[in-house]
């Protein structure tokens, strides 16, 4: 059974328009300005970033906003060498989550600016707790990729 | 049957076009107003139920994840409920069986839309498999046009008089949702409006079809004894009920509609409603088509069937009426697809609990709630009271 | 648990990809079930799905279109996304509020019909922080693993371990997918995909047609003489975004504890006799095996490499083969509550565990790292 069906094959287009909000549209405003922005919770205190509207453990609105530190420390990074749908970069790219000095939660990007092709080269420079910091493309237009990577220091 | 469960809250954002938020900030406005209304907070619920259209309304696929700090569901077992249309109505049924069965006290419901993300009509296409049906359903119009027809070719009806039964629809309920603070679309229409509105799947008019909107709804059930503990005043679910057809469009009778017809019956038998249009102060039909409104009545027994039209011109289920239908505008006026259901038993939980304000129907007592999905597929029905 | 609730039948679909119809598939499955137990569909309670529109081959509102297919005509049913375990715990729920003596619970995905599950797991992002950075299962998974390795005592070589145990245990399943004998140096050379995970360490995509027949404690007596009774029930939920997860405690140590404690189990490592744990990355067996208590924090590694995992060992886990083997996604939460169920009444075949199989545990996760997890005790 099965074996000499055919496949109809088929694809699904469908297009999106996501609202912003007023505090992801700040954050995006302080990435064209070079800046990174995140926010505090009046009621923990906790610093997080990406900004906030709110604290997700307090349940209340997200207050202060703060430019944080461009840099930080590896918390954890995985090394992309396949090519996979909605990848950020060509193979090979670091993934990562980057605590940002000052902060309380990691911010997922990318971590770059060297050679990749030899592993234990790449792992010697990326341990965790490595420094890195944010260097930024030339162009910049509110997106998260304004960042180009964080490079070890 | 399983022990009595009361709604204790029930809470709705402001409907429309709310671009001017993010996704999960509107899911948050929904669950705050519930917890506001019912007094309670995220510490008191014990589990969660969450449900919407498909992922391909919003782009954003799972989204039991997405709204997990939204729902305030971290640390909490969630139950997901996804029944197209209907959706709204099976999350107010997994909460009520949650708590009938006695493994919760007190669970929270949210359903959310916010169809202004994505392209809903492309995305109701989706529901089509593609080996038979979607080269010829686009989107909902044609379906439920369909089905209009049939209606009333099976019973003979007056083409005319039916397009003034559902003109009649269309003015009242955009009429009446101007005394629905959180309602979408609030109009005033004539007769005329309606009739010459532009077509859009004949004979369904622009006027005759809900718009897209963007909202949230909460509703929280608890057991008796939470319910008398902290709730000085609880709807309580007095019946429920649920069918569905065969996917494949008018297998089944659409005009004799069996799945509407069951899902009342097992509603009206657990709450022992034996005389709906005498028994029921209030009903929140689930009503994007006028003409479907019109079948529904007949299907839940409001009349006998081919009548709903003359009953409509004589007005028994407008405001004033009888039997008032959709006082707070319905689905026609407010359709976040995934909440909807659930503010039908929102609706009908302020009704009977003396809490619908401007749009209260005086000493209503008893609600019946209703959802329809799919393409006139699914039926749920849940009847609450002010009395245990 | 306020009521008991029986597994009274059990049929599952093979894992490999097939031709055949998907509606075909649904409804052989469901008359499968039903002919065990020997019912007609009509005195079938209530029916409870389970799927997912974005695992269903791009048609959405998956449950109309199997509705019929799954037995569901006129029924009063329900349909869960994302989690099967949900729908087999909304069919305990619907019979234990006295409304239903049987419940049909079916879990639907045809891995074949699928893109990807890295494409569809993307889409769980939000659009706007983690989406523009490709954020998916599997990269999650990877920044979970390289935080695994480095904070413990754990090697790669053991995560691989997994591998090995799975697909050899699957060799004895004929509804696994993958059923290999392979070595831990082939696991270790495959592609560093998203290093540290390796392609061999990664679940596959598989066809998942599964149900279940529930019953009510007096139904279930009558339907059969070996009855599997749902003794605990737990779930949990994380928060959203990677960056405010602690990625090594997960809420499965929370969903284990409710399981547990409404199934008096007070030592998981010496009472359960079984257990089936979702892994869809290796190396994740072993932080399961953790956050459930069967070893302590960071002891993964060391806990498969003495064998108690085993199928001779103290707690054989996923004696299917698992994830690993066999990834259904939206169903194989009940293919491990199936597993789990069959070994208990002795119906395992090939794969049956040579020791008297009275407790065992079933696991279901998904989301990036783990957002969610389920677990449930069966037992007789």
């Amino acid at each position: 059974m099965g074996k000499n069906f055919e496949t109809l094959e088929h694809q699904v287009w469908l297009p999106y328009k996501f609202s912003v909000g007023p505090v992801f549209n700040r954050f995006f405003e302080g990435l064209k300005e070079g800046k990174i922005l995140g926010n505090r919770c009046p009621k923990c205190n906790k610093v997080l970033v990406p900004a906030r509207s709110f604290c997700p453990e307090c349940f209340v609105d997200m207050g202060d906003w703060e430019e944080v530190s461009q840099e930080g420390e590896v918390v954890t990074w995985a090394q992309a060498n396949y090519e996979f749908f909605g990848a950020p970069a060509e193979p090979p790219f670091i993934g990562a989550l980057i605590r940002l000095d000052h902060t309380d939660c990691n911010f997922l990007h990318l971590v770059g600016g060297f050679d990749l092709s030899d592993i234990d080269a790449v792992k010697s420079k990326v341990k965790s707790g490595a420094r890195v910091k944010a260097v930024w493309s030339d162009v910049k237009k509110g997106h998260m990729l304004d960042i180009k990577f964080f490079e070890p220091e | 049957m399983g022990r009595p469960v009361a709604i204790i809250g029930a809470g709705q954002t402001k409907h429309g076009n709310r671009s001017e938020i993010t996704y999960p900030d509107l899911v948050r406005e929904g669950v705050k107003s519930v917890f506001e209304d019912a007094g309670v907070g995220p510490d008191d619920i014990d589990g969660v139920v969450f449900g919407t259209m498909p992922s391909m309304m919003e782009g954003v696929a799972l989204t039991h994840f997405y709204f997990a700090d939204a729902l305030q569901a971290v640390g909490k077992p969630i139950l997901k409920s996804e029944t197209c249309g209907s959706t709204g109505m099976s999350l107010a049924l997994t909460g009520y069986y949650w708590v009938a069965s006695g493994m919760a006290d007190m669970v929270l419901v949210v359903g959310s839309e916010k169809m202004h993300e994505g392209d809903s009509q492309a995305t109701m296409t989706t529901v089509a498999e593609p080996f038979y049906l979607r080269y010829f359903i686009a989107g909902a119009p044609g379906i439920f046009s369909l089905q209009s027809k049939l209606w009333i070719d099976r019973y003979g009806l007056s083409e005319e008089l039916v397009r003034d039964a559902a003109a009649k629809i269309s003015v009242d309920h955009h009429n009446d949702a101007f005394d629905n603070p959180v309602a979408h679309i609030k109009k005033k229409l004539t007769m005329d409006d309606v009739k010459n509105s532009k077509v859009v799947v004949y004979p369904s008019r622009l006027w005759d079809i809900c718009p897209n909107s963007d909202g949230a709804c909460g509703v929280i059930f608890a057991s008796e004894e939470k319910a008398k503990k902290i709730c000085r005043n609880p709807a309580w679910v007095k019946g429920v009920g649920y069918s569905g057809e065969e996917y494949w469009f008018d297998d089944s009778d659409k005009v004799v509609w069996k799945s509407a017809i069951n899902a009342a019956k097992q509603a009206y038998k657990m709450a022992g409603i034996t005389n709906p249009i005498e028994e029921l102060d209030v009903a929140e039909i689930y009503n994007p088509f006028t003409y479907v409104e019109l079948l529904h009545y007949e299907c839940f027994g409001f009349c006998d069937f081919g009548k709903a039209s003359d009953l409509t011109l004589k007005g028994i289920f407008a405001r004033d009426g009888k039997l008032p239908c959709d006082p707070s505008g319905g689905v026609l006026c407010t359709n976040p697809i995934g909440a909807s259901g659930l503010i039908r038993v929102a609706e009908a939980a302020m009704q009977v609990t003396g809490k619908a304000g401007d749009h209260q129907i005086e000493d209503a007592k008893l609600g019946f709630a209703h959802a329809m999905g799919g393409a006139s597929q699914f039926n749920g029905v849940m009847i609450v009271g002010s009395e245990l | 648990m306020t009521g008991k609730v029986a597994i009274v039948e059990v049929a599952q679909s093979p894992g490999g990809e097939s031709g055949d119809n998907y509606l075909d598939q649904v409804y052989r499955i469901c008359k499968e079930v039903l002919d065990k137990a020997g019912m007609k569909r009509k005195d079938v309670g209530t029916v409870v799905s389970a799927s997912s529109d974005v695992f269903h081959g791009g048609v959405s509102c998956a449950n109309a279109y199997y509705w019929d297919a799954g037995a569901g005509f006129l029924k009063n049913g329900s349909r869960q996304d994302g989690e099967s375990l949900f729908a087999f715990y909304y069919g305990v729920l619907r019979i234990l509020s006295g409304h239903y003596d049987t419940a049909l619970i079916l879990g639907v995905c045809k891995g074949s019909e699928n893109p990807d599950n890295d494409m569809l797991t993307h889409f769980y992002t939000d659009p706007f922080y983690q989406r523009p950075l490709g954020m998916n299962e599997t990269f999650a998974a990877a920044l979970q693993m390289r935080q695994y390795l480095d904070k413990y005592d754990v090697t790669e070589e053991q995560c691989a371990q997994v591998v090995v145990k799975n697909l050899g245990n699957a060799l004895r399943n004929p509804y696994a997918h993958i059923r290999k004998r392979v070595s831990v140096e082939e696991v270790m050379a495959s592609k560093r995909i998203m290093d540290p995970l390796k392609q061999m360490e990664c679940a596959p995509k598989s066809e998942g047609f599964i149900a279940l027949l529930l019953a009510s404690e007096e139904k279930a007596l009558e339907l059969t003489a070996k009855p599997v009774w749902l003794k605990g029930y737990g779930a949990s939920m994380d928060t959203f975004y990677m960056g405010d997860r602690d990625l090594l405690s997960s809420q499965l140590t929370n969903a284990a504890k409710k399981a547990y404690s409404m199934a008096g189990i007070a030592d998981p490592k010496k009472e359960l006799d079984v257990a089936e744990i979702t892994e869809p990355y290796a190396f994740q067996e072993l932080l399961w095996y953790e956050g459930l208590g069967l070893c302590g924090q960071g002891e993964g590694g060391k806990f498969i490499e003495s064998g108690a995992t085993g199928i001779e060992g103290e707690v054989p886990v996923n004696p299917s083969g698992g994830v690993l083997a066999t990834n259904s996604y939206v169903s194989r939460g009940l293919y491990r509550v199936a597993e789990v169920a069959l070994q208990i009444r002795g119906q395992a075949g090939e794969r049956q565990l040579d020791k008297k199989v009275n407790t065992g545990l079933a696991h279901g996760t998904h989301g990036f790292a783990g957002q969610c997890h389920a677990v449930a005790i069966l037992g007789i």
